[in-house]
């Protein structure tokens, strides 16, 4: 068997694409087809799949974030590893006493059945539209979804959740402790931000973005920054 | 060749009576045959926007209860003869008619019109599912408040869930305070909705006033929400009918201010 010219190099919050850059983009594409229509496990559905932005051109993204999308794969180019510098750092708030208090031990108490298994981290779910006020969507892996989180609507993850579109909901990432989950959002500007048992509000008077950010925990602080996609 | 829609809102009191009788007055006098049913069960008024309260006999109550026919509990309206109100009780309550009774009686009624107009009861408890089960789209209705848009993005969600197709209509919209930036714009609305609008309707007084009458102001030459009623009209009836900008205090004092000198 010859050497697979694509890997995939899996990280907390997807894969990333990895490739050797000296070979052709049509033979790299054409692997990339191939596999995908292997209906191998290799690219399983709904997975996001990251390539690291400047390797390849525009229209090469393109192609390749069609060819993903008919096999509901998600391509999308974005910067890793790479230490990012926190653009707008947000109030922390400890948890209220008593109503916090009471949603932290639901959490825990469910935590207890969920040991967590490395694959759990790979799982994601994917909303395919706007999530509504009043609507709730939970999982014990990763969420994704493709549309607007609107006011009123909550998203609770056990891993990260990314928003493409709008995020104006509650979004709580990491709900049964991962506290290296994180939340990225075209957009983000929501009520409120949990990440495992931090809690954040964004300031009153806070600018709206102007592109996708992403917040974390960072020495124990939710911490909002700028991410490429 | 019928089609049924439901005139629903998230918060109460933010125009769906109102525009079911606008609505079904202009389909009627662009020459549809139209029934309009009543569903708000003991807290029924759109009777009254069509000054046909005094001619009710039966209900849709009683139609469920089998004591007659929907053609006999149809009210025929005074000026417009193709156009019928099915009225609902004043003193029965919401769990007197259940949805696949109701999804019924709609299935019969569509061989006889071209469009059924369900007005619905606020909000998503009893009485929801009874309006919305027969029909092939919603309209919903909105202000343009927060509080009413919130509670609309609800009820969509609830809609979609259905698989309702979706029609916004905001309505009460008062330029100048829009203008101020008092009161949200359709951009911001769009924003967290983001489903078609067909109508934009202004605040208008004679609103209030044609409800008192029960001549809905769709007739009304003179009256701005009429005039965008009349526009909804069209758009309901598949015409490509752009938004006029609406009139601001703004433009007035302007034109005072032109005639002064
Ligand atoms: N464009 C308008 N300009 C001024 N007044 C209006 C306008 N639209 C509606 N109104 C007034 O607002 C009030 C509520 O309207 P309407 O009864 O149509 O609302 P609704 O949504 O059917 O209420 P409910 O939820 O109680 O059934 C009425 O008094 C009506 O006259
Ligand atoms: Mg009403």
């Amino acid at each position: 068997m010859s050497e697979d010219i694509v890997k995939l190099k899996g990280s907390t919050f997807g894969i990333q694409l990895v490739f050797d850059r000296k070979v052709d983009f049509s033979v790299v594409k054409d692997d990339i087809r191939k596999k995908l229509e292997s209906g191998s496990k290799f690219f399983k559905r709904g997975t996001v799949i990251s390539i690291e932005p400047g390797i390849l051109t525009q229209s090469e993204e393109d192609e390749l974030r069609k060819l993903f999308h008919q096999h509901a794969v998600l391509f999308r180019v974005e910067k890793i590893e790479s230490p990012r510098i926190p653009k707008r750092a947000i109030m922390n708030k400890s948890p209220q006493p008593n109503s916090d208090d009471a949603y932290k031990r639901a959490r825990t108490d469910n935590a207890g059945q969920l040991i967590k298994k490395p694959s759990e981290e790979q799982k994601m779910m994917v909303i395919n539209r706007t999530v509504r006020g009043g609507q709730e969507i939970n999982s014990t892996g990763s969420i994704l979804v493709i549309g607007n989180v609107n006011p009123g609507a909550q998203i609770i993850a056990g891993g990260s959740i990314d928003v493409r579109g709008v995020c104006r909901g509650l979004v709580h990432a990491g709900a049964y402790g991962d506290s290296t989950a994180f939340i990225i959002a075209d957009k983000l500007m929501p009520t409120q931000i949990r990440i495992a048992d931090r809690i954040a509000q964004p300031p009153e008077d806070a600018e709206s973005p102007t592109g996708a950010e992403k917040a974390s925990i960072q020495n124990g602080r939710i911490i909002i920054e700028t991410v490429e996609r | 060749m019928s089609e049924v829609i439901v005139i629903t809102s998230g918060k109460g009191g933010v125009g769906k009576t109102t525009t079911t009788a606008n609505l079904g007055v202009g389909l009627a006098i662009r020459g549809k045959k139209v029934a309009l049913i009543d569903t708000d069960t003991g807290l029924r008024n759109l009777d009254l926007l069509l000054g046909l309260e005094r001619r009710i006999v039966y209900t849709l109550v009683d139609v469920v209860q089998k004591r007659v026919g929907y053609g006999q509990a149809l009210v025929r309206h005074k000026k417009y003869t193709d156009l019928f109100l099915l009225p609902t009780s004043q003193v029965a309550d919401k769990t007197a008619i259940d949805p696949q009774e109701m999804l019924t009686i709609v299935q019969a009624m569509r061989n006889e019109f071209d469009y059924i107009l369900i007005d619905c009861p606020a909000g998503i408890e009893q009485g929801f599912q009874t309006a919305v089960i027969g029909a092939d789209w919603a309209i919903v209705v909105t202000m343009p408040e927060i509080a009413a848009v919130r509670d609309a993005d609800k009820i969509i969600g609830k809609l979609q869930s259905e698989n309702k197709n979706i029609k916004l209509v905001v309505n009460r919209i008062r330029p100048q305070m829009v203008k101020d930036g008092t009161m949200l714009d359709m951009t911001s609305i769009d924003d967290i909705l983001s489903v078609d609008c067909i109508g934009q309707i202004p605040d208008d007084e004679k609103v209030v006033d044609s409800a008192n009458r029960g001549i809905p102001v769709v007739e009304w030459k003179n009256s701005a929400a009429g005039s965008a009623y009349r526009d909804v009209v069209s758009r309901v009836l598949g015409e490509d009918v752009p938004f006029k900008p609406f009139e601001t205090e703004g433009f007035f004092t302007r034109l005072k201010h032109v005639f002064g000198h």
